[in-house]
């Protein structure tokens, strides 16, 4: 017997066996490894669309919406019935001591010179004490402030010396001048703030030993009129213990002694009865100054009546707004009180202690105000031109105009394109609210950080911003919010969203699959049951299955020609009288559509060609042999067994669609539009073009609502693709 | 040829192949077939296999049209016309002709709609639910589906499918069922089961049936023709006559051959 003919035995056929088998081991490890593959890469791309999508930002205000209130509110204070204001103090202790009706208020330290002659109350039941003060217990406190800045520590010896003397003694005089002390460990903050800004390499315990004795030089010292008498006391005892140098104390108020000391640079030390805000901030860093911050102290505002007042010791936050506000009698603000008439006493407009009283005591919230209201900030704050704008785009109200002048408006209003405004119902609070936060308060990003530096290098981002934007809030912010889904296209990032863009691609995919779907489907189903085996048939077919690998840009191309200029009629409207005159002539959801049913067309044919073709011919053959025709037999069994493959090739078809970009820049996408789309005849933009256009922008904000963006967009195709795989299984079940 | 069949009078004739040829492209598969059908009567082709009994039985209601090189020649006699002229439309033919297949094809529906399709397509006017169940019960299924008719016909047995088949062809009331190995899918209880519905089908249809089992031939078949291959393989009709003729007493010695299992 021959060896070629026998078949291995025994330890050869185990290990012939054994060798096959690992022969495909290795195949399957091949394959594994590709589906690992496929899958590290998804995760990539989610991982970094994510990553953009969400994260920390810091957002400054433009203009704070607090200072905004302020102005507001103070106004009011002023202009409220029964109210005397005064910059004479003493003048408003004798008025509120002489009435049992009155009630008034003053910095704490005028307070307490005179205590005999006024009855202080207490506020939400507390008291101003230093402890209440300190922890912020008493309402109405405000924080008092030295500025200066690193350079000027290290230039200005006198400087130097001044605010560690300062900050060893300031606790000593500043409640002799009737504000209260900072804690021990604020004030040790405030020193640790200072020698880092200072280069000085000091420990706690040198700070008192430095000896201001001989220091010459020029210094001065602008600002607050509220901290002016400390500054005076600290200054005096310096010189007292020998310090030669020159000092200069300037009593103009917080808001000139910052602009003094940011932007004149005329201040080695700005003293501050308030924060600094972010317009000053940034005036400062404009001019490469970095304001370090150091709270000396706490002021308290003082609520007082006369000690003929039996009625009350104690108000709270919401009766003082009422009795600084609104109420004539103080029954109006507490049902308990008498229905005798308030008499109010407040300082004047220049003086500090109104601010503080506005700031501490009405509420700064923007979002709170009437319509009315708002709409007066509004006025204040934007240009009359940009108001006619708004007012066109929609009024104010619905009887009146705000910012445009009648007669031109009713001219507006009888032209052929009248604006929106005219027939619009008038904003409501919201929309007016949104408007003066978009215009006026205009919020910034003024740096965004990706996810995995928000989560694992918080620290680090915090001090960045404390130290680059100390008045910019650090938020988590999800770039994908509801918001940005339904709000329209800006060309600030802030306020941009992807209405537009996805009623762009829902409107182009639905003309797209409209128009390709049925045509596909019956173009497959005469290739494969009726067309014969022919020359022409063949080569159709030939060109068909080409076709699918054209590039896209190439369908754009044809798109443009055939589409856009040869059937400019049809798909601007204009055969049909609807098109407006404004929109880009074909550049049209239609023509965009059709493009993109003619590049997904031939995916569409082949794809239902073979879903048709792997119907058994058995089932043809006994639909026919019942007597059925061609097309009862194709209708009833060919086509509803072939439906699920049909729809599956028509699924990835439409994702295919929905992702393109190339085609439709071609065929003349735009590219900022502000109108959603509401015909095949409007003028279009979709998401991936949307996209598209955001990465190519400079700032930085636009590849965060990219990235959220791209996840709308994938969320839009899953559900697309989901609903069709639904539609697929009811059908796939049905069999 | 060899036929002894032509005794029997012009009224009980169902279909008549004259000098029938049949071809696939350029290959003559069917040389020369001409044989009569008597009404009310089970006819069996039997032969080895690729002699061309399914394409003789396709011809018979114009399904080989669904094979685009098939080409029929010769006249196939239905009611005294040739249904391969021009003014018939073989919609009708399979109207009237039916088939059950080798392979159970119901089809992806339920058993109510594969039942009703048909009727529906052909306009049926009367009561449905009626037509479904005598059909079901012709067809000798009806108890065992009577209470699951929505469900799909896909879930029934092979035998139960055949049977499902055979309800579909006969709800369109047809003059002629042809069965292409109707039981060659199926354990020998559906088989038995499938003859017995055969020979109670015979009181209303004409029914010719393809067998390879030559038992079946025997004891189902009121006539059989037997079939066999030239040398060119084109198939031809060697020897028709009663059943019971046929078996006991061949003319043919390939007939003897073939159905005592010698070759084939
Ligand atoms: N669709 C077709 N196209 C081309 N040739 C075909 C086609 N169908 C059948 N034939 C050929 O015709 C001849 C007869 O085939 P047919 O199916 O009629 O044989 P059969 O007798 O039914 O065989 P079996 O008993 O195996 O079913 C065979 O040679 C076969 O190859
Ligand atoms: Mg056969």
């Amino acid at each position: 017997m021959s060896q070629q003919t026998s078949y291995p035995e025994g330890s050869a056929l185990k290990g012939q066996i054994t060798s096959r088998q690992r022969r495909g081991s290795a195949w399957q490890l091949a394959f594994q490894v590709s589906t690992i593959i496929g899958i590290i890469a998804l995760i990539a791309l989610l991982y970094n669309i994510t990553n953009q999508a969400f994260g920390l930002v810091a957002i400054q205000n433009k203009v704070e919406p607090s200072s905004l209130v302020l102005a507001l509110e103070e106004e009011r204070l002023l202009s409220a019935e029964n109210t005397v204001t005064s910059e004479d103090d003493n003048e408003l202790v004798a008025g509120i001591a002489s009435d049992a009706n009155a009630i008034g208020f003053f910095g704490y330290a005028y307070y307490q010179q005179n205590s005999d002659q006024l009855k202080l109350l207490t506020v939400d039941g507390i008291a101003p004490t230093a402890e209440s003060v300190q922890n912020e217990t008493y309402g109405l406190v405000r924080p008092l402030y030295l500025y200066t800045t690193a350079d000027v520590l290290a230039q200005n010896q006198a400087a130097n010396i001044f605010l560690n003397y300062y900050l060893t003694h300031i606790n000593e005089e500043i409640e002799d001048v009737g504000y209260f002390a900072t804690s021990d460990a604020q004030l040790s903050e405030a020193r640790a703030a200072w020698t880092a800004a200072s280069g000085l390499n000091l420990q706690p315990g040198q700070w008192a030993a430095i000896n201001p004795e001989g220091i010459t030089g020029q210094l001065s010292v602008v600002g607050s009129s509220t901290l002016f008498p400390v500054n005076e006391r600290i200054a005096e005892r310096l010189a007292a213990d020998g310090f030669a140098a020159t000092v200069n104390l300037a009593n103009v108020g917080s808001t000139a002694g910052l602009r003094a000391f940011c932007e004149e640079g005329t201040a080695d030390i700005a003293a501050a009865s308030r924060p600094i805000t972010s317009a000053e901030f940034e005036a400062c860093r404009e001019n490469d100054l970095r304001p370090i911050e150091i709270q000396i102290g706490t002021d308290a505002l003082a609520i007082v009546t006369s000690p003929e007042n039996s009625f009350t010791t104690n108000v709270t936050q919401q009766e003082l707004r009422t009795l600084f506000d609104t109420a004539t009698t103080w029954a109006d603000a507490n049902e308990a009180w008498p229905n005798n008439p308030v008499a109010r006493y407040i300082p004047g407009a220049d003086s500090g202690t109104l601010d503080f009283f506005a700031e501490t005591v009405f509420p700064k919230d923007l979002a709170n105000l009437s319509k009315e209201t708002l709409v007066e900030l509004l006025t204040a704050n934007i240009s009359v031109g940009l108001g006619r704008r708004l007012e066109r785009e929609q009024r104010f109200y619905d009887d009146r105009l705000v910012f445009d002048d009648p007669d031109l408006f009713a001219e507006a209003c009888a032209s052929d394109n009248p604006a929106a405004g005219c027939t619009m119902p008038a904003r409501d609070q919201e929309n007016v609210y949104e408007l003066l936060l978009q215009e006026v308060v205009a919020p910034d990003v003024v740096s965004a950080w990706s996810l995995m530096d928000s989560l694992f290098a918080r620290d680090e981002v915090e001090a960045f911003v404390a130290t680059e934007y100390p008045n910019a809030e650090l938020t988590f912010r999800s770039w994908l919010t509801l918001d940005f889904i339904t709000s329209p296209q800006s060309s600030t990032p802030e306020f941009a969203g992807v209405r537009t863009a996805i009623m762009g691609s829902l409107w182009v995919v639905a003309i797209t699959v409209f128009f390709s779907f049925p045509i596909g489907v019956g173009a497959a189903i005469y290739l494969e049951e009726y067309a014969s085996d022919t020359f022409i048939n063949r080569t159709i077919q030939t060109n068909i299955n080409n076709l699918a690998g054209v590039p896209s840009i190439i369908y754009g191309m044809l798109g443009l020609a055939i589409f856009v200029r040869t059937l400019e009629p049809l798909t601007s409207g204009a055969l049909f009288g609807v098109g407006d005159g404004t929109t880009a002539n074909g550049r049209t959801i239609l023509s965009a559509g059709l493009t993109l049913g003619l590049l997904i067309l031939p995916v569409i044919i082949i794809a239902a060609q073979e879903a048709i073709r792997a119907v058994p011919h058995s089932l043809r053959q006994a639909g026919m042999a019942l007597g059925a025709t061609k097309w009862q037999t194709i209708w009833a069994h060919v086509l509803p067994s072939a439906l699920p493959g049909i729809l599956t090739g028509t699924i990835l078809a439409i994702s295919r669609a929905i992702g393109e970009t190339a085609p439709l820049v071609v065929v003349g996408a735009s590219t900022l539009i502000f109108v959603d789309p509401n015909s095949p005849f409007s003028k279009f933009t979709t998401l991936p073009i949307q996209i598209y256009q955001w990465t190519a922008r400079p700032q930085a904000e636009f590849r965060n609502i990219a990235a959220a963006a791209i996840l709308v967009l994938l969320v839009l195709l899953l559900s697309l693709n989901a609903s069709a795989i639904l539609l697929r299984n009811r059908y796939a079940r049905r069999a | 040829m060899t036929s002894t069949v032509t005794g029997f009078a012009n009224g009980n004739l169902a279909v008549e192949a004259r000098n029938m040829h049949v071809y696939y492209g350029p290959f003559r598969a069917v040389k020369d077939v001409s044989l009569k059908i008597k009404t009310h009567a089970i006819t069996a082709f039997i032969g080895p296999s690729g002699c061309g009994k399914s394409t003789v039985l396709r011809s018979f209601n114009r399904m080989n049209d669904l094979v685009a090189t098939a080409r029929v020649e010769g006249e196939i006699l239905y009611h005294g016309n040739n249904i391969y002229s021009n003014d018939v439309d073989p919609v009708e033919i399979r109207r009237r002709i039916g088939m059950v297949f080798q392979k159970p094809n119901p089809f992806p529906k339920t058993i109510y709609e594969n039942v009703a399709w048909g009727a529906r397509i052909n306009s049926y006017k009367g009561d449905m639910d009626e037509l479904v169940e005598s059909s079901l019960r012709q067809a000798a299924l009806w108890n065992e589906v009577k209470d699951k008719l929505q469900e799909s016909g896909y879930s029934l047995s092979g035998g139960q499918q055949q049977r499902l088949c055979i309800a579909r062809t006969i709800a369109v009331k047809p003059d002629i069922i042809l069965m292409d190995e109707p039981t060659s899918a199926l354990d020998p209880v559906a088989t038995l089961r499938i003859e017995e519905l055969i020979q109670e089908l015979k009181k209303n249809y004409t029914i010719i049936i393809v067998t390879h089992n030559m038992q079946q031939a025997a004891r189902a078949s009121d006539f059989t023709a037997f079939y066999n291959m030239d040398e060119d393989r084109a198939g031809y009709l060697v020897e028709y006559s009663g059943t019971n003729e046929l078996f006991t007493n061949p003319k043919n010695e390939l007939t003897e051959q073939y159905i005592t299992g010698r070759f084939g």
